[in-house]
């Protein structure tokens, strides 16, 4: 049977994982970027972000319910 | 045994088990919160960075003119139930006329020692032209045009446009910069 090996595995769940982390870093820095710009009146930016921040919030769920062999542990 | 612990009989070694896609998927949640958020202020912002819905187009009567004393304010509703205003007379006599809507986060300001005070965030505006001169907003105030009739009575007409000219504010900041744009 081919199956990926043990180390390949883990290195795909690293990934995977670094970049849900990712994702969240660049979700705080872009919300209080864009708050911050909000407060000083420059409302025009807040369509983009949203729809930036959409698709980043839709990349992080299809890591979390979709990437393969994201759980750690022994497979039974 | 604790009641707590028959109540939820949790294995120990099982507490404090968290997996890989458990954490990601409280990431990804976290990250649908910070998307809301920006939604929320996206939405709710929207209302205002257009004119005022033309529920109510024609003239608003706001009484007599007389019966404001300078340094009263009175507020008044001139498009709609949403579209609040304030009415005020200036230590001048002059009467002015403005949305309450601040123009940094839309809280409602109020007249208060000669000037227009924003609650939320100390914005401050002046009397004459709307103009912020303290505090975060950095637009002046929609101004409602006036009209006193032939009988004394005063009525909201219109809007005027935006005020030109330098604020106040930059002439404090840097007098030769607000020169130099007067004189362009």
């Amino acid at each position: 049977m081919n199956r990926p090996s043990n180390a390949r595995r883990a290195l795909f769940s690293d990934a995977a994982l670094v970049l849900a982390l990712l994702i969240l870093g660049i979700q705080v820095y872009l919300f209080e970027t864009v708050l911050q710009a909000v407060l000083e009146g420059q409302r025009g930016l807040l369509p983009g972000a949203f729809i930036a921040s959409l698709a980043l919030t839709l990349v992080a769920l299809a890591v979390a319910f979709k990437a393969p062999h994201l759980d750690d542990g022994p497979r039974h | 045994m604790a009641f707590w612990r028959r109540s939820f009989p949790v294995d120990l070694a099982e507490e404090g088990r968290f997996s890989r896609r458990e954490f990601a998927r409280f990431l990804a949640l976290v990250s649908a919160g910070f998307t809301a958020g920006l939604g929320w202020l996206w939405w709710r912002k929207k209302p205002l960075d257009g004119p005022a819905p033309a529920t109510g187009s024609g003239p608003v009567p706001l009484g007599l003119a007389a019966d404001l004393k300078p340094g009263q304010s009175r507020l008044f509703t001139f498009r709609g139930p949403q579209d609040r205003c304030i009415l005020l007379r200036t230590p001048l006599g002059e009467l002015r006329a403005y949305r309450q809507a601040c123009t940094h986060l839309g809280c409602a300001v109020r007249f208060r020692n000669d000037e227009l005070v924003c609650p939320c965030h100390e914005g401050v505006f002046e009397i004459e032209h709307g103009f912020p001169i303290q505090g975060p907003p950095t637009r002046p105030l929609s101004r409602v045009a006036l009209e006193v009739r032939a009988d004394g009575t005063l009525w909201a007409v219109g809007d005027l446009p935006a005020p030109a000219g330098p604020s106040p504010r930059a002439s404090l900041a840097c007098p030769l910069q607000a020169r130099r744009e007067e004189v362009a």
